[in-house]
């Protein structure tokens, strides 16, 4: 376990309003480790903005405590808050610059109050400018930018304080697919180098697998499910989980085209239809291959997906095992004693039978 | 000249002196730009502690919020020819006298400032509630964010709210003129107007119009070269 440097404990927040009570941060647990790429998924409404607020009181929790950095952030006056929001950057949605400033001035915007002298400030933004790639732009206006630009001087500027935080709420939910993916190199980069800790809201899972290393799924203002991101995507438990890993691998989709097929249809009782997962080195036993040798059983390939989180290989394969009926149960027995998750399929049900 | 003498013969009788079209401009002028300045740093003021005391502002305070914005309203709902008698004694007290262009200072600034008030709320509004949340998250103070998200990012709004006002403003100084207070509105009115002199009324309407023209082009310049 590496050092915390945000605990969120039992955090409530309570929108009440004269007709309605509504609970959009619902008794909250978050511990998020430096040098974390942290991921919170969820739908819209979830309470996914309302609990990272919390962490530098943009949103002043109904109860619960919030530690950032060892500091208990609730009990600073406000100059003190101050000072420890200028250690936690944030970047949002729709970027939030000033368009009245150049690129530079957006940048240099947080320095203001900086003790740094004029020139140390300059070297301060051409170095941000530097590290996003936007050196030749800094005399620009934000309105003569993209998207991907804009979220490049959002970045800058939430570096300038050489905060130990950055929060990025779906900061890149605004932006085409290639433009996310260099968005997120960036941030990647930014964790390695700098070694910041970082907080990513986003609905994109796509996102979460690109960078995180761990991950907090939410729902109505709950977290419902968390962990590092091998073992989320390998065994989710939550059903919102396993929708939202669905949406990177369309397995749900596959397997509604595979239950259409004949062979699936007819499939022989002493016939198995089953999924394997399997992470990292598992990856290397020649298992099919073994399972044929020693069991006499045939695996018919039906389909296959690895994907590559962090740097591992995370794979799926749904395959029909064929065979005496003794024999493949044995298989079946056998598999499940290696690394490998087995989940057996019923086309009939078109449902997974077994998790 | 010949021109003027024998198509505007009441100008030329009527061009200098005190009560003549040298003097009215030089009322007229005198009587926009003090109360503009004054109602402008009254109206400015004011509207930011309605923007700022806001539920959705930054430093939220209900009663400040509600008595401000309820005594905008009140001052802005008084007829301004009313506003001139009612306020009397006031000005009386202020500028120790009601008539002239200094007795009408007062009245045009009561009359005025409320209305920039809510010119400038309107359009500090409009700035980007985002932009005011990234200032917080950097910890930017209150005042802060005041001078230098608010007023440079609602510039360009609060420029094309202050031509607004002082346009009408033109046209307050017109009214305040027709019951004593000096400038253009009051040639018009008592020269023009009372002894039959067209020549006269017209041509300070043209005047008026000039002005409210060039406050209008000033305005339009500025507002291009801060709006990026
Ligand atoms: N200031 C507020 N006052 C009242 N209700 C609020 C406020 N802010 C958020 N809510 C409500 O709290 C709930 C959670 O909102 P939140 O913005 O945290 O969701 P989210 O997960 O970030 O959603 P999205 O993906 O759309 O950004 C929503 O039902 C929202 O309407
Ligand atoms: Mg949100």
């Amino acid at each position: 376990m590496g050092e915390p440097i945000i605990k969120l404990d039992d955090i409530v927040v309570d929108f009440k309003t004269k007709d309605q009570d509504l609970l959009a941060v619902n008794h909250v647990d978050l511990t998020v480790e430096k040098g974390d790429i942290y991921g919170i998924v969820g739908y819209s409404g979830a309470g996914k903005s309302t609990l990272v607020r919390v962490i530098n009181l943009l949103q002043r929790p109904t109860s619960g405590a919030v530690q950032v950095n060892g500091q208990n952030i609730l009990s600073l006056n406000d100059a003190e808050l101050r000072q420890a929001r200028k250690k936690i950057g944030m970047i949002f949605q729709h970027f939030n610059l000033l368009n009245s400033l150049t690129i530079e001035q957006n940048v240099a915007f947080p320095l203001r109050t900086s003790k740094l002298s004029k020139s140390e400030k300059k070297k301060k933004v051409d170095e941000l400018l530097e590290l996003v790639g936007l050196a030749d732009k800094k005399d620009n206006y934000p309105r003569q930018l993209s998207g991907g630009q804009k979220q490049r001087v959002g970045i800058a500027r939430a570096l300038a304080n050489d905060p130990d935080i950055l929060i990025s709420d779906e900061a890149t939910s605004a932006l085409d697919p290639k433009t996310t993916e260099s968005i997120l190199n960036l941030l990647r980069d930014i964790n390695e180098k700098l070694g910041l800790t970082i907080v990513l809201i986003t609905h994109q899972m796509e996102a979460v697998k690109q960078v995180c290393n761990r991950v907090a799924v939410m729902d109505s203002g709950e977290v419902v499910e968390r962990g590092e991101i091998l073992d989320i995507f390998a065994k989710p438990q939550h059903p919102l989980t396993k929708a939202f890993i669905d949406t990177t691998t369309r397995l749900d989709a596959t397997l509604k085209v595979i239950y259409q097929q004949e062979n699936v249809k007819n499939l022989p009782a002493s016939d198995k239809l089953i999924k394997l997962s399997y992470v990292g080195d598992s990856t290397d036993e020649p298992l099919i291959s073994t399972l044929y040798e020693k069991f006499n059983v045939s695996a018919n390939i039906l389909y296959g997906n690895i994907e590559i989180l962090r740097g591992t290989p995370l794979g799926n394969l749904i395959v029909i095992l064929t065979g005496a009926a003794s024999d493949t149960e044995a298989a079946l027995a056998f598999i499940n004693g290696q690394d490998v998750q087995v989940t057996e399929l019923d086309p009939k049900a078109q449902s997974e039978v077994i998790d | 000249m010949d021109f003027i003498a024998k198509y505007m013969p009441n100008v030329v009788a009527n061009w200098e002196g005190e009560y003549g079209f040298v003097g009215a401009i030089q009322q007229t002028l005198y009587m926009t730009f003090i109360s503009a300045i004054v109602s402008g740093i009254l109206g400015l003021a004011v509207g930011l502690l309605v923007v700022v005391t806001d539920k959705d502002g930054i430093a939220p305070n209900r009663v400040i919020y509600s008595i401000t914005d309820k005594l905008i309203n009140l001052f802005r709902s008084i007829p301004f020819i009313i506003l001139l008698a009612v306020i009397g004694p006031l000005t009386k007290l202020i500028v120790g006298t009601t008539i002239g262009e200094n007795g009408a200072l007062v009245p045009l600034i009561i009359g005025c400032f409320p209305f920039y008030a809510r010119q400038v709320q309107n359009a500090l509004v409009q700035v980007d509630p985002g932009v005011i949340e990234a200032a917080k998250a950097m910890g930017e103070t209150n005042l802060g964010i005041v001078f230098h998200v608010y007023l440079k990012e609602g510039l360009p709004d609060l420029i094309r709210a202050s031509v607004l006002t002082i346009i009408s403003l033109i046209g307050l100084t017109a009214m305040a003129g027709a019951v004593g207070a000096g400038g253009l509105g009051s040639l018009a009115i008592n020269v023009g107007y009372q002894r039959f002199e067209n020549d006269v009324t017209i041509l300070a309407t043209i005047f008026v119009l000039i002005l409210v023209f060039v406050v209008q082009a000033v305005g339009d310049l500025i507002t291009r070269k801060v709006s990026h």
